[in-house]
């Protein structure tokens, strides 16, 4: 079967037989009035309102290390993990052992495809990028072609976002790289350098990930998308402007628990070095006058000398701040040699043991739990510490993570993220794309999450309570249902989503309950509780029995119905 | 300032209407009784990213017009629309300035977030919370007003987009941009699928009490899906998200189903560059935004809903009196809020002026805060909201209130 009737029809072909159970609905309208439970307190910055109250059943090691290392299960991904070893241990050290060393995976699959995508920009260079799309954009502001054409790369960034995610076998890479866009956000529409979040994503976040962190905060400070995102662009001696500087220590590495708000800085206690242990407000002005200078070689300032609009990061000396500075209780002396006031400050924060608890409590939350127990983070937090001259940092602190036994014994303390829903679905259903139609990114947007779009600097938030409200809930549903009966088609483009279940079903399985059985096992990857089995049966058995075979025309119809509220059941959320 | 803002929307817009026109059949509607307000619906109306409070209501005369022309002369507003003797409003915001000469409208200026800050994730978290200086509390002070004061109806809260700190584990709220939006996608099986759903999602942990009242919204607001909607007096909404915002929260209060409570969100306030020229420029549209949105608000709900609305604009802190050199502000301290509504005493600046010389200011830089925005809130709750439990709502602060005659 190739493409389902039009939607009325399984309409008519129940002739609008008791299917409406009225009861439940008159319960739906019943006052809500459940006070919250008393919480524990929530952690900084990312509200949270504790542990569900009855978490689901521990799930097997292989569905928690494929639910939180990858944007979801495949057909065949269990099997395969189940595959590396003969013990948990050795499965998970064998599977992070691949997913770290992505260069070795063979991805032809994904490979494929991305060469079938037909993508324009996004091999281009930075300086092609800015002179092609920006610089050199060779039509007239004034009309839509000039937009497109500045705003073609970001859009086929996204575009190869979600190729990958749902196709790449290498999944951690493409976990982190959203983790660290988030940590490091910058916003899609961000004023001056659209088109430079390609190189943004690449250069910056892909080549550092799994690198050193000291030197990805660097490539992040000196990349043009930050410069003009955060208007460190713009910041001269004679005025700095604080809004990289104060996101640097409040978002990128010390974070807001080590802010210590606006004091006196001889107050912040010191550690034995003589660094504050927290930043006040005089640190970020400070480190702000450290950064000035650091701008783009753009064309913004053609008045200027030694500008020459090749869109890479550039130092102004003459507009940087050189008198002496003071940032955490460190002397910076007037005059340094150029660009060392700026490396001075990084090294400051990238080496402080606050952003190591930072950044291992993110990721830990990541990968983990919404409230990750305080022993893994120190754990982590001291592999950051212990290998910060590393080239290979970062790599050592997710395994720290990923092997501890915090990670192997959490299970449904987080639910997915939207993209995260909305990926695992396509992954779940062995959807068939090359290029997203743009009903796929509009519903995404709907759930709460656009890809690249967050507008504050903090990224998306990472704890369920984001993301558990009716609007996005009901997108993700609708979700469900557009993948599942092939709405999503950009019909005037000729951009396709196929997803057949009706195909991927074994034609011996006839049964309500045996359907329901295969596609439970086959989404989940295990069983659920009888009740909620019982109710996806209903949902496929209509007038039958559970257990009477199935005319194939009711299989046909309804097989995708049922297939949606297994996507849609809280069981397909959690991780 | 996303010059290119608008091709993306109209593109996000093409896509949306192939969509709604794919939409199925409406739910089954169940009716339920028309409910009564015993207290005013209280719009709360949060600008994220830290408004230019100084240029939304700059002093008009005086000292402090030369502090403030000094500290800003590329970014000073001119024209000012007179408020008093001491302060104008920023001329883009003439639509409010009418509600304002009419009495429906207030001004609490230098207030805000009473404690040392200047990150906007910290200020706007607690100021949301509702405990400065704490963040280890598990609801927002909207929930526990909620809590505190017994409320029971069909749709007690509304967020506009997604669900803010101040409804922190409310689960009765229900989050929708707009009624057209919220309905779950008929493939002619939805009624069952929807009875299905009701089993999986009757639980008790976050995710299944959000399933569960995703169901219930969906037939609370079905009647709305699909329906033209009118506004009453010739008002008129901005396409924009603002405007999509205020109009469904209008739609929401005229169906009386007893809403207490709508969260809106407006962001793009956080204005390091390029703010404005002159009186027109960034922040101008904005703020025009902004004025006009409430004021066709008002003229809407001006069909009898008016005498028990409470609307009430905050941001969680101004910005620096003197300009950086990229012509915008960094992050401030003191701001300025607006009332609206039937029972505002209008047509007044509220609050003790702290003045703009340099020993007056906030760590020698911004306005600093004379008012903590929780009297503004408390005298809300127990003017017009029905609620004397002020210390539950805000813990430790019943003590401090002291009510200004902002409301009646």
């Amino acid at each position: 079967m190739t493409s389902h009737p039009p939607k009325f029809t399984r309409r008519d072909f129940f002739k609008l037989g008791g299917t409406l159970a009225a009861a439940s609905l008159l319960a739906a309208c019943t006052p809500d009035e459940t006070l919250p439970e008393p919480g524990i307190p929530t952690s900084q910055n990312n509200l949270t309102t504790g542990p569900t109250p009855t978490p689901p059943p521990l799930a097997s090691l292989a569905i928690i290390a494929l639910s939180r290392m990858s944007f979801g299960i495949r057909p065949g991904d269990i099997e395969a993990f189940l595959a590396l070893g003969s013990t948990d241990d050795e499965r998970l050290q064998a599977y992070v052992s691949q997913q770290l060393n992505p260069d070795s995976m063979d991805d032809t699959d994904f490979e494929t495809r991305y060469n079938a995508a037909g993508f324009e920009t996004l091999h281009k260079t930075h300086e092609q990028l800015y002179a092609d799309h920006i610089a050199g954009n060779p039509y007239d502001s004034n009309d839509d072609t000039y937009w497109e054409w500045y705003g073609k790369p970001a859009y086929e960034l996204v575009d190869a976002t979600v190729l990958r995610a749902v196709y790449s076998k290498k999944q951690l890479v493409e976990m982190l790289a959203d983790f660290w866009h988030n940590h490091f956000n910058i916003f899609f529409w961000q004023d001056d350098g659209v088109p430079l979040l390609v190189s943004y994503n690449r250069d910056v976040l892909r080549t550092h990930m799994l690198g050193n962190f000291r030197q990805m905060l660097e490539a992040v400070a000196k990349h043009p998308s930050m410069l003009y995102y955060l208007n460190q662009n713009n910041s001269t001696d004679a005025g700095p402007n604080e809004n990289f500087a104060r996101e640097l220590f409040e978002l990128h590495t010390l974070g807001a628990e080590n802010y210590q708000g606006v004091r006196d800085p001889n107050s912040v206690e010191k550690d034995a070095n003589g660094i504050a242990i927290g930043y006040v407000d005089n640190d970020v002005y400070e480190a702000a006058r450290c950064l000035t200078g650091w701008r783009v070689d753009d064309d913004l300032g053609d008045w200027e000398d030694g500008i020459e609009k090749t869109g890479n990061f550039i130092y102004s000396k003459s507009s940087h701040d050189r008198f002496n500075k003071l940032v955490l209780g460190k002397y910076i002396e007037a005059d340094q040699s150029d660009l060392k006031d700026g490396m001075d400050v990084l090294d400051l924060l990238a080496n402080h043991p606050g952003t190591a608890r930072f950044i291992a409590r993110k990721l830990c939350r990541r990968f983990i739990s919404d409230l990750p127990p305080e022993s893994v983070i120190q754990t982590a937090a001291n592999a950051f510490t212990e290998f910060r001259d590393a080239p290979d940092q970062l790599k050592r602190v997710i395994e720290t993570i990923l092997f501890s036994n915090e990670f192997k014994q959490s299970w449904g303390n987080k639910i997915k993220r939207p993209v995260e829903a909305a990926f695992s679905m396509m992954r779940a259903l062995n959807s068939d794309f090359t290029r997203i139609p743009g009903s796929l990114s509009w519903m995404i947007g709907m759930m709460g999450q656009p890809i690249f779009e967050r507008r504050p600097p903090d990224g998306y938030p990472d704890v369920k309570e984001a993301w558990a409200n009716s609007m996005s809930i009901l997108y993700r549903w609708n979700m469900a249902v557009g993948i599942t009966e092939n709405w999503m088609d950009d019909e005037n483009l000729g951009l396709k989503m196929r997803t057949d279940v009706y195909a991927q079903t074994p034609t011996e399985i006839r049964t309500s309950a045996a359907l329901a059985d295969f596609w439970i096992q086959r989404l989940l990857g295990r069983t659920i509780a009888e009740t909620d089995r019982a109710a996806i049966i209903a949902v496929m058995a209509q007038e039958y029995a559970p257990d009477e075979p199935l005319p194939d025309d009711h299989v046909q119809y309804v097989l995708p119905a049922m297939v949606e509220v297994i996507l849609m059941s809280p069981d397909f959320q959690w991780k | 300032m996303p010059k290119s803002i608008l091709p993306r929307r109209q593109f996000l817009q093409g896509c949306s209407a192939a969509i709604a026109s794919m939409a199925g059949a409406k739910l089954t509607n169940l009716a339920f009784a028309k409910q009564d307000n015993p207290t005013d619906t209280l719009i709360v109306v949060f600008l994220r990213g830290g408004w230019d409070a100084l240029n939304v209501v700059p002093p008009r005369d005086g000292r402090d017009r030369g502090f403030y022309e000094k500290a800003r002369p590329n970014l000073k507003i001119s024209d000012l629309l007179p408020l008093s003797d001491q302060f104008g409003l920023h001329p883009a915001m003439s639509p409010l300035f009418d509600l304002y000469q009419a009495g429906k409208a207030g001004v609490i200026h230098a207030v805000g977030l009473d404690h040392d800050t200047r990150s906007h994730f910290d200020a706007q978290e607690f100021i949301e919370l509702g405990t400065p200086g704490s963040k280890n509390t598990t609801s927002g002070w909207i929930t526990r007003h909620l809590q505190s004061s017994g409320i029971s109806s069909i749709l007690p809260a509304l967020a506009t987009t997604g669900q803010p700190t101040s409804l922190l584990n409310f689960t009765p709220t229900v989050s929708l941009s707009a009624p057209d939006d919220f309905s779950l996608w008929d493939n002619g099986l939805a009624e069952s699928q929807q009875n299905a759903l009701r089993q999986l999602y009757n639980g008790d942990s976050l995710l299944h009490r959000a399933g569960a009242r995703t169901l219930d919204a969906l037939n609370i607001v079905s009647p709305l899906v699909n329906g033209e909607y009118q506004p009453s007096n010739g008002a008129f909404y901005n396409d924009d998200d603002f405007g999509i915002q205020l109009k469904t929260v209008a739609q929401m209060i005229k169906l009386e189903a007893g809403l207490r409570v709508a969260a809106v969100d407006f962001g793009g306030w956080d204005t390091h560059e390029y703010q404005n020229e002159g009186n027109s420029g960034y922040i101008a549209d904005l703020l025009n935004s902004l004025a006009s949105g409430l004021a066709n608000f008002y003229l809407d709900l001006d069909s009898g809903h008016t005498e028990r609305l409470s609307v009430v604009v905050i941001s969680e802190f101004g910005r620096r009196l003197v300009q950086n050199e990229s012509y915008g502000t960094d992050h401030g301290h003191g701001s300025v809020m607006f009332t609206l509504g039937g029972s505002v005493n209008g047509g007044q600046v509220f609050g003790n002026w702290p003045g703009l010389d340099n020993d007056q200011l906030y760590d020698h830089a911004d306005l600093a805060v004379t008012t903590d925005y929780r009297q503004v809130m408390s005298e809300l709750l127990s003017k017009r909201l029905g609620n004397s439990d002020i210390e539950s709502v805000f813990p430790g602060f019943s003590g401090s209130y002291n009510p200004m005659g902002i409301f009646r």
